[in-house]
Order: structure tokens, then C-alpha cells, then sequence
């Protein structure tokens, strides 16, 4: 989606406009969480005329400052009730702050949510009125951009039907394609893109690339790194409803991508105290068992266990072993597979070259990779001891295990492995 | 006032509410449009039945002269409850009904209240000009049909000006839709409508009459029947009352709204 080039009409943006169109002043935003208890008339009645329904200050947003120049992408990020949601919402002026201000300067469209102001009852184009005049605009200027917002949305066989016929993809490509075809100043999108086809979302893009170079500015919100490192100039991170960090989108995508593989190592810790561990009997693990696997261990390059991997980074796998007899040469293999089931590596000892000797007692061994090119996801792992001949089976673990990669060094983004190539420009 | 060229800068806005609710209105529906008129027919026809034909109420007769139609003076009044109670209930469920929007977009909170005045004015206005056909098919005309316009649009503001605030108050508390119904109902009867003003002035008691004239919705009917029905122009006293409480309940409503507004966002 990205092409080169991107990059040179940002900056040159950033370097002609730097006054400020939204600026947010020390913000709070308290919303009142009321719980509906009344079970009577009288109750009812008390509640609602006496003192209010009993109800919990819930604070959103807590004293968050920032300021967003002119023609710049800004992205809000943070995970599920971070209350960057809310933050677009006091910009666009649909709630007021609880205190502090937020100014904003010139026309703003705003793409909060699916199909926001379209009736049902009446057709496409009626609400391209309606929602363009919700917008701020007169009807000579929607007419002006309605073959415009029509072809755009690609919907010029269903533009006459009511929108309670169109389907969820239908509703954001009419909504998005209003949006941006308002001639907006600012232009505030929350994930709602990611309803629509791929075909329409890289459509969506484009536009987006071309508002940016036209100047408008761009305030979105995702939680999704990738998109926001990809689309951003500034990211602000909230988390909890306070503002983390603020700075160029990489340097903050970085650090919250840091903060949430913590957190999930944390939750790994805490849950996986046997995922090491030899699973019980099961229809996927067979053989004669004259070696076992114990277990197996994700180590990183100083030696230090690792709860989760990281694509790119270097990773050890050690599988624990103990044979109960003397047994030579036997071969080691791993298999990974991707939680759709596609096996994409399985390499062993012996196709390796790899001369084990006799193995006896509990030991271990070591698969060591400097960049790991396993893309982040969850990835089930199979664990095989076989003999010199690969017929006989010691012990076999189907995908038995599974292990976390989470974003590392590797700086691809697409696809489920990494490479690892060069490339190589000539001009 | 800055907030009035806000207001003026959506008026796309509210145009395009109004038509959103007019169309769908009669939607599938197999009359269509004709609803509009079938509806406050037979309201006129009920009570034309009940009151001029069962319980006798007797019409004055008419500016012309010689024309006594208990009907035609009933139709006069009921013109201007009809669009009362159009814009009070249009605007609390209109209110209501924006709330998906609301809460998606920024736009003033007044639009959808200004818009129910539109479409409830539609209405009205196709109503007076049925209303004002049939007087001159009586021979019943005069000049001061002029003041219908003037009264109408006093109407306009007084009506508006309560229903924002009722509207308002209607999405903090939703009780005050079942009050509100309760209280119209109750002001219809003590509106000299479905009777004559004489009628309570000769035979209620001092404070309920008093209560009956000081009702501005009775001075809306009184001052509509002057002009319409008997070809007098209102009293100044009656059309100053009427200018001074319809731009103060329209100023008033309006800064209640404001002041109250913010957060109706996050209510409704």
C-alpha cells in the first residue's frame, strides 16, 4: 500500500504548515456510568425525581494535552478503552470535555461509525444529502461533489434503492466516500475502514495519501501498530485514559508495541508454568518412548528463557530429553505450523548434518537461529525423536505445543515469514 | 449572538431533516399524502359532531354577515392546535430520534427541534390554505387574512421556544413525554377551541377564567378567528401579548437549550 516517494510531500507539509488546527488543553472527561436498579413504580419514581439513579464516575480521559498541526497524520492509539475513541469524539465536538478546552480550527468530517446519520427508509442518494448537510454543507456544494462521492463509493446501481437494502460493506463505502468528499480541513476516521473489502480499503488509502498531499489533517485511530506506523506522521499513545507518549509515529508505535509484548509475557508467565511441559497421553503424540521429550524451552541470545520469541530476533529452542536406554544417532526434528495448519518449516538433525552419538540419560538440545523469520502470530510447534533411519519413531508430538512471536526487529509486515533478502535498487 | 449563524450554517441541515421525516412519513403507505388531510378531517368532523351538533355549541355569526358554522369556526382554532401540538410531540421524539446521529457527528442539538417546526409547519400551512379556500367559498373574506402570516409566524416561535425546552428536559428525563401528553391533553380543554371564550367569560369562575385568557394558545385562537372568521383585526393589546410571550419563549428556550445542551450527546 505504501509506495516510495510517500515520504517527501510529508515532510515538505510539516515544513510549510506549522500552526496548529486542533489543540487539546489539559483534558479531563468523566462520563457517568448509571446502573439502572429501579424494580418498582415507586422506585423508578424516586430515582428519576429525587436524587438521580445511583451511578460510578467512569473518567475517560485524564488531564491529556496535545496539539496537531496543520496537514499533519496524527494517529491515536492504545488498546480497547484507552479512551482514544473518546479523545475523537471531544475533537470532532460531539461530547464536551469535563474540563479543560479543545479547539479546532476549520471544517471537520468526521467517520466515527458505520452509517452515522443515514435513515434507513430512504435511498442512497437522499442521505448523501442528508448526511453531507450534517456535515455543514449547502446543497449546491453536495451536488457539486455527488457524481464525485458516487463513483467513488461504487455503488451507482444501488444509489436509488433505501440504504436498509445495503449490506455493512456498502454502508462504509457510502459513508467513507461522503466523508472525504466533503472538502474537509480535518478529517477524523476511527476503524471503521476495516470493514470494507480489501479492494475498497486500499481505495480508501490512496484517497487518504491524496488528502494528505492536498494539506488536510488527518486524525485517526486504530489499534493496530502496522497501520498507524504506516499512515502517521505523530502518534500519541493513551493508555487508561492518560496520554503515554507522543512523538513520530515510529518511535511510539515502538515503544507501545514493547509496552503490550510485556504485558503479554506477563500474562504468558503467569499462565504457562507448564507449557514446557510433556502433554499428557494423547492421540497426537505416538512412539516407542526409548527416548522422551521432556519439554522445550524459548531462550534468547544470552541464554535467558524467554516467555514469547520475537520475529527477527535470535532464539534458541532447547528440546528436553531423557532416553532410558543407550540409543545412537538418534535425529532431532521441530515442525512449525500456523494456527491455520499450513506447516512451513520442519528441519532435523540429520538433514542438518548433525551427528548426535549415543544419547542416554536426561540432556538436551539446541535449535539456534540468529533472526528468526517467523512472522508474529501464534505458532503450534511439533517435537520428533527418531532413529538413525527416520522409520522408527522414539516420540512424536504433533503440534502439541505452541509458542508466541510477537513484532521484533524484523521489519516486515506482510505474509507469514520473513524472508530475510536484500534489495537491491539500480539506477 | 454567535451561536446564531452556527445555527444559520446548518440550516442545509435542518431543511434536510425536515424532508427526511416528511418523506418518510408516508412512506408505504397506500394513501401517501393524503394522511395529511384525511387525519385533521375527521378530527374537525368528530368534533364538529360532539360539540356543534350533540352539546350545541353555538358559533358566533361570522364577519360577512350571515354565515353561523359551528365547523368552519372549530377549524379556524384547531389549525393553530394542530401545529402546537405537531411541534411539541415532533420535537421530543425528534430529539430523541437524532440521538444515533448525535452521537456520531457534531451538529447543534436545535436542528432536529427547529426541523419538527418545519415539517409541523407544512402541515399547517396546507391546513390554513383548506381553512382560508372554504371562508372565501362562504363569501367570507376580508383583508385581514393578512394576519394570518403575522400570527403564524408568532406561533412559530412560541411553539418552538417550549419545545426546546421540553424536548430538552424530555431526554434527561424520559417520564416528561407521558406528562407532557397528559398536560396537553388537559391545556386542549382549557383552550376555548371545541367552546367559545364567551362560554367560560359568562359561566366560569373569575380565576379560571382568568386562567383561560391568560393562556397564550387562547389568545392564538381568539386573535386566528378574529382574522379568518370574523373579519376584525385583533386588538393591539392581544397582538402585543401575543409578540412579547412568543419572542420571549423562543429567547428563553433558546438560551435553556444552550445552557443545558452540552451533554445531551452523552444522554441520549
Amino acid at each position: 500500500m505504501t509506495t516510495l516517494g510517500e515520504d517527501a510531500p510529508k515532510l515538505a507539509a510539516d515544513a510549510t504548515n506549522a500552526e496548529p488546527v486542533i489543540v487539546v488543553d489539559d483534558v479531563s472527561k468523566r462520563f457517568r456510568l448509571y446502573r439502572e436498579r429501579a424494580s418498582s413504580l415507586k422506585e423508578t419514581i424516586t430515582a428519576r425525581f429525587g436524587r438521580r439513579a445511583s451511578f460510578e464516575d467512569f473518567w475517560a480521559l485524564r488531564d491529556v494535552s496535545m496539539s496537531i498541526t496543520k496537514g499533519c497524520t496524527y494517529g491515536l492509539i492504545g488498546h480497547n478503552g484507552s479512551g482514544k475513541s473518546t479523545l475523537l469524539r471531544l475533537m470532532a465536538g460531539i461530547h464536551p470535555p469535563t474540563s479543560g478546552t479543545v479547539r479546532t480550527e476549520g471544517r471537520i468530517s468526521a467517520l466515527l461509525e458505520l452509517g452515522a446519520g443515514f435513515h434507513p427508509e430512504l435511498s442512497g442518494r437522499e442521505n448523501i444529502y442528508l448526511n453531507g448537510s450534517i456535515l455543514g454543507l449547502t446543497r449546491r456544494e453536495i451536488n457539486a461533489v455527488l457524481g464525485e462521492i458516487i463513483e467513488f463509493s461504487g455503488l451507482e446501481d444501488f444509489v436509488d434503492s433505501p440504504v436498509k437494502h445495503y449490506s455493512s460493506g456498502m454502508y462504509v463505502r457510502l459513508g467513507f466516500a461522503i466523508a472525504v468528499h466533503v472538502n474537509p480541513d480535518i478529517l477524523m476516521i476511527d476503524e471503521v475502514i476495516a470493514v470494507g473489502d480489501e479492494e475498497f480499503q486500499r481505495r480508501c488509502f490512496d484517497h487518504l495519501y491524496q488528502l494528505r498531499r492536498e494539506g488536510v489533517t488527518i486524525v485517526m485511530v486504530s489499534h493496530s501498530a502496522p497501520l498507524m506506523e504506516q499512515m502517521c506522521d505523530e502518534v500519541s499513545w493513551l493508555d487508561h485514559g492518560r496520554l503515554q507518549m507522543t512523538g513520530a509515529a515510529s518511535d511510539v508505535v515502538r515503544a507501545y508495541l514493547d509496552h503490550v509484548n510485556a504485558a503479554q509475557n506477563e500474562r504468558l508467565a503467569e499462565s504457562s508454568d507448564d507449557s514446557g511441559k510433556v502433554p499428557v497421553d494423547s492421540s497426537r503424540r505416538w512412539g516407542s518412548r526409548e527416548i522422551e521429550v521432556l519439554g522445550f524451552e524459548l531462550r534468547d541470545a544470552n541464554g535467558d528463557v524467554l516467555a514469547a520469541a520475537r520475529a527477527g530476533d535470535a532464539l534458541t529452542i532447547r528440546i528436553r530429553y531423557h532416553a532410558k536406554n543407550p540409543v545412537a544417532q538418534p535425529v532431532f526434528g521441530l515442525g512449525f505450523t500456523t494456527e491455520s495448519g499450513v506447516r512451513v518449516a520442519g528441519p532435523n538433525t540429520r538433514f542438518a548434518g548433525v551427528e548426535t552419538g549415543l544419547v542416554h540419560g536426561e540432556g538436551h538440545v539446541d535449535y539456534v537461529t540468529d533472526r528468526l523469520a517467523l512472522m508474529p502470530g501464534t505458532w503450534h510447534l511439533s517435537v520428533a525423536i527418531v532413529d538413525e533411519t527416520m522409520l522408527h519413531t522414539y516420540d512424536h508430538l504433533d503440534q502439541l505445543y505452541q509458542f508466541h512471536v510477537q513484532p521484533g526487529s524484523s521489519p516486515e509486515r506482510f505474509g507469514i515469514v520473513d524472508l530475510n533478502g536484500r534489495w537491491h535498487v539500480s539506477t | 449572538m454567535a451561536l446564531a449563524t452556527d445555527i444559520w450554517q446548518y440550516r442545509g441541515l435542518i431543511g434536510n431533516l425536515a424532508q427526511r421525516e416528511l418523506k418518510a412519513r408516508y412512506k408505504r403507505s397506500l394513501l401517501g399524502w393524503a394522511w395529511s388531510l384525511i387525519n385533521p378531517a375527521m378530527t374537525l368532523l368528530t368534533y364538529a359532531l360532539v360539540f356543534g351538533t350533540f352539546l350545541k355549541v353555538q358559533p358566533p355569526v361570522a364577519g360577512n354577515g350571515h354565515l353561523k358554522n359551528f365547523a368552519l369556526y372549530l377549524f379556524a382554532g384547531l389549525v393553530v392546535w394542530n401545529f402546537w401540538l405537531a411541534v411539541i410531540n415532533g420535537a421530543m421524539s425528534g430529539l430523541i430520534g437524532a440521538g444515533p446521529m448525535l452521537r456520531k457527528v457534531y451538529f447543534p442539538a436545535e436542528c432536529p427541534v427547529i426541523a419538527s417546526g418545519l415539517v409541523a409547519l407544512t402541515q399547517t400551512l396546507v391546513e390554513t390554505a383548506v381553512l382560508l379556500t372554504i371562508m372565501a367559498a362562504f363569501g367570507n373574506v376580508s383583508w385581514t387574512f393578512l394576519f394570518v402570516p403575522v400570527l403564524l409566524a408568532l406561533l412559530i416561535l412560541f411553539s418552538v421556544g417550549v419545545a426546546l425546552v421540553l424536548s430538552l428536559v424530555n431526554v434527561y428525563y424520559r417520564d416528561v413525554q407521558y406528562l407532557v401528553a397528559v398536560g396537553l391533553n388537559v391545556l386542549f380543554y382549557c383552550t376555548p377551541i371545541v367552546y367559545t371564550l364567551d362560554l367560560v367569560e359568562n359561566n366560569a369562575p373569575a380565576p379560571v377564567s382568568l386562567f383561560v385568557r391568560a393562556n397564550p394558545l387562547t389568545q392564538f385562537v381568539t386573535a386566528m378567528r378574529n382574522s379568518v372568521y370574523d373579519l376584525k383585526a385583533p386588538s393591539a393589546a392581544r397582538l402585543g401579548f401575543l409578540f412579547v410571550v412568543s419572542v420571549a419563549s423562543a429567547l428563553c428556550g433558546w438560551v435553556i437549550f444552550r445552557r443545558f445542551s452540552a451533554r445531551v450527546s452523552e444522554e441520549l
